[in-house]
């Protein structure tokens, strides 16, 4: 028995020198690895430059013919008919006309249902809604633009008759449902993770849980409340396939939510839709735009963010 | 204020925020209810094994069911080892380095890009600076590109769950970094990261303006034999059917939406499986 | 097992109570009586039921699913289980004070104020914040910055606070969970003086892990181990002459 030991502590000491004489050959081997691996990482670095470099390379050519002044501050957008005109300002305008509408259909239903799972639901009900919410947040954006187009057009044709087919109001609702899971589930984020010593402190001064929620709850968790307010809106500006289906392709500047409008988003899609040729000054309108649209949701998620941050501040 | 007005506004404000939660969910029971009233009766093998038409009866979606598998074949091919490897080096070679603190940043960025703009990317790179035509790989190429922010935080998430007992393992028994990360850090993080990368794929199985900026073709008639081949989609025949007017192509299209929810209800559920399995078996 | 105590004196009184979480009794067929106007310290040791027992005085239980009681318990004579009990109300008149500080993110005058006036206190105020901050001995230190917020002070500072906010309410309990806890030692001789100081004003329960403060600065003192009541009478007799073995054995640190 003990030889039999002996001869297996000795083969793995043999066994162990081996992994030395090894041991040069497996540090390059990890540097190797550590290489290739870091090359994937700087693939997201290439992308985001990529993106950078083509938008703004597309849009200097698009200012060689089009000054920029026409375009940023041009209250008419027709580059699809002559004579052209490249005023980005309509389509700006129908992008807030959506976020506006959304917002105004998912910022306060968010945060309601945020509310409702925190303080309200019990553990089945939560185990109910939440998997529907992340369904709601998962379905593709044409599948909505579905819905808009065959169950909420006809449903406001049927409050409002003048409503024209393509019109912003369905678009802005069925942006606002696209949005709302997103919002919800950030807010109950934020009110979670707050001390629940909070919460208790509150109770025990004998506040009901409206009191608790708006005047203790909500204020503090309030900087990533307005971080999810700011992401969401973002994805609302970013939105396109809903808004293509639902809102139609007017570029127009209107605050009436009962007519055709046009994003930034739908007219991009639309001249894709056409069969436009690289390098014409048609193609690169839709770089001018994805660079408009690009700067907005960058500068918003960079808010959000800091928003965001300022808030883990704040609770030590 | 009295304590029975404090009372009532309690009551009202609660049922205020059940009847908006609630209502959020009977949105999703009409979406289902309108889309399987439309759509079943189109659903059978017929639909599944037919060529697009323009006579609605004859229509199926036989390309566009091909058209979107080969796409995630080529997302997944391109974002998959790219996506895990990223991840990989962030959280186990980065440390607190300038470098991977930008890159950090980045990646939370990218994931807040609008889907249209790497479709802008996907056309200038791809379709014209890479001559890849409107084809399969271009894209894939796009959509892999889409959802690599994706699975490089929930494999980054996945990876930072797993006990600091298990690298030191292996590292007091003399194992190298690399055998460490690959042989003991991944298996363990593996069931994190294969959900987030199926959440992943039914993200990107439901892109449909990134496709069309990068030239999906409305109507194709063959299925795609090499990545060079021109394409179309499920999305892009979904959207296709509901932008004509005539009612008929409408219900079509909830016809191929029955499809595609199916399809990603199906991930989904294998990806909450996942889930579930390795919770209970980790939790003993 | 539980020494004379007239049933109808106290201003809380259980009467074989019994609490659970789900299956679980925590705390076993206790009755017991707190008095007007007197510290109560509760001891024992980690998970003997004290900390349970003094969350359900104000019901801060009930967000606890699988909490249930069973037996009655009387606040002013009327029992805080019936149906008809507000909760809201009950906690208005049952301070807490928890175990780490835990003021609002707000202002000290707000942290001050916000009780008062969600029960409909508007005027007085600036009176009621300075009386009530001198009675937790922290006027002097923040007088000149009511508008800071709370959040900024120091640990021992925070809770002191924390006791202002609940005297602020005129409570006529306070309930204490361990307030010290998460203090340095300097700050828990405050917290103590203060606890000497409110005792004439106020009947105060408090949960303490810490033997030689219970005996510091209560007046009874009620020993739970596992759940159960094993002693319960004046602080210096429990201490001194123990009449449970398993009591002496706690205060003579042989177990806990």
């Amino acid at each position: 028995m003990f030889h039999f030991l002996k001869l297996i502590m000795r083969s793995l000491l043999k066994r162990s020198n081996l992994f030395k004489a090894n041991s040069i050959k497996k540090d390059w081997f990890d540097s190797f690895v550590k290489g290739s691996l870091g090359l994937c990482a700087l693939i997201s670095i290439i992308t985001t430059f990529s993106i950078i470099f083509i938008l703004g390379k597309e849009t200097l050519l698009f200012f060689e013919q089009v000054p920029i002044g026409d375009f940023l501050f041009g209250t008419k957008w027709e580059p699809l008919l002559e004579p052209q005109s490249f005023g980005v300002l309509p389509l700006i305008s129908g992008t807030f006309l959506i976020v506006i509408g959304s917002s105004l259909v998912a910022i306060p239903a968010g945060l309601l249902t945020s509310i409702y799972l925190g303080e309200y639901a019990g553990p089945r009900t939560k185990a109910i809604v939440k998997p529907i919410l992340e369904i709601l947040a998962g379905i593709p954006t044409v599948v909505y633009g579905y819905f808009a187009l065959t169950v909420i057009t006809p449903m406001l044709k049927m409050i409002f008759p003048s409503i024209e087919v393509f019109n912003a109001l369905s678009g802005s609702i069925v942006v606002g449902i696209m949005i709302l899971p997103m919002i919800s589930s950030l807010c109950d984020d934020a009110m979670s993770s707050l001390p629940r010593s909070l919460k208790e402190g509150g109770y025990a001064m004998g506040a009901t849980s409206f009191e608790v929620v708006w005047s203790i709850l909500v204020p503090t968790a309030l900087p990533r409340i307005v971080a999810a307010f700011i992401l969401a809106i973002s994805r609302a500006i970013g939105e396109t396939m809903a808004v293509v289906m639902a809102a139609g392709a007017t570029p127009k500047m209107t605050m009436n939510f009962l007519e055709s409008i046009q994003t930034m988003t739908s007219y991009i899609v639309q001249v894709s839709l056409g069969d436009t040729p690289a390098g014409g000054v048609e193609y690169q309108t839709c770089f001018a735009v994805g660079a408009v649209l690009f700067v907005m949701t960058l500068v918003m998620n960079i808010i959000g963010r800091k928003f965001y941050k300022r808030f883990n501040l704040e609770i030590e | 204020m009295s304590l029975r007005r404090r009372r009532l506004t309690e009551k009202c404000f609660k049922i205020a925020t059940a009847l908006i939660t609630w209502s959020s969910i009977a949105i999703l029971g009409v979406l289902v209810f309108q889309i399987l009233k439309e759509g079943m009766q189109w659903v059978d093998w017929q639909f599944i094994t037919s060529l697009p038409s323009r006579k609605a009866e004859k229509a199926g979606i036989y390309t566009a069911i091909w058209g979107s598998f080969y796409l995630m074949i080529t997302t997944m091919l391109f974002a998959l080892p790219t996506g895990i490897g990223a991840a990989i080096f962030l959280e186990e070679y980065g440390g607190k380095s300038r470098l991977s603190r930008f890159i950090d940043v980045n990646v939370a960025n990218l994931a807040g890009v609008p889907s249209i703009v790497y479709g802008l990317l996907g056309l200038a790179v791809f379709v014209n600076l890479f001559g890849f035509g409107r084809s399969v790989i271009s894209g894939g190429l796009t959509l892999g590109l889409l959802v690599l922010p994706v699975i490089i935080i929930t494999t980054r998430g996945a990876i930072r769950s797993v006990p600091k007992s298990i690298p030191q393992a292996a590292y007091a028994l003399g194992a190298k970094k690399w055998q460490v990360i690959f042989f003991h850090t991944l298996p363990y993080a593996l069931p994190g990261i294969l959900t987030g990368v199926i959440l992943s794929v039914s993200r990107a199985i439901g892109e449909t303006a990134p496709l069309i900026i990068v030239g999906a073709a409305a109507y194709v008639a063959f299925v795609p034999e090499s990545l060079l081949d021109e394409f179309t989609a499920l999305p892009i025949q979904i959207f296709n059917w509901t932008s004509r007017p005539q009612e008929v192509f409408h219900s079509l299209s909830a016809g191929g939406i029955i499809i595609l929810l199916s399809v990603m209800l199906t991930m989904n559920s294998v990806a909450i499986f996942f889930r579930h399995k390795t919770q209970r078996s980790r939790n003993g | 097992m539980v020494d004379s105590i007239d049933s109808n004196d106290g201003i809380f009184r259980t009467q074989n109570l019994n609490l659970y979480y789900g299956e679980n009794r925590a705390v076993k067929d206790v009755s017991i009586s707190f008095k007007k106007k007197e510290v109560t310290a509760i001891i024992g040791p980690s998970g003997c039921g004290k900390s349970t027992l003094l969350r359900t005085l104000n019901r801060m239980n009930d967000f606890i699913d699988i909490f249930s009681t069973k037996g009655e318990i009387f606040f002013q004579g009327e029992d805080i289980y019936r149906s008809s009990q507000d909760v809201a109300d009950l906690r208005k008149r049952v301070g807490m004070v928890f175990q780490r500080p835990n003021p609002f993110l707000k202002s000290i005058y707000k942290n001050i104020v916000w009780g008062p006036q969600i029960h409909g206190t508007k005027k007085d105020l600036d009176e009621l914040v300075e009386s009530s901050l001198r009675k937790a001995g922290l006027w002097d230190e923040v007088k000149d910055r009511l508008n800071d917020l709370a959040t900024n002070l120091s640990g021992g500072q925070q809770q002191r606070l924390c006791i202002a906010r609940t005297i602020a309410m005129k409570p006529e309990v306070i309930l204490m969970d361990e307030p010290c806890s998460a203090l340095d030692p300097r700050s828990t001789a405050r917290i103590e003086d203060l606890i000497g100081e409110l005792r004439k004003d106020y009947t105060i329960v408090i949960v303490t892990h810490n033997m030689q403060q219970a005996a510091r600065i209560s007046d009874k003192t009620a020993f739970f181990y596992e759940g159960e009541l094993v002693e319960f009478g004046d602080t210096k007799s429990l201490f001194t002459k123990p009449k449970e073995k398993r009591t002496e054995d706690y205060i003579t640190g042989r177990f806990g």
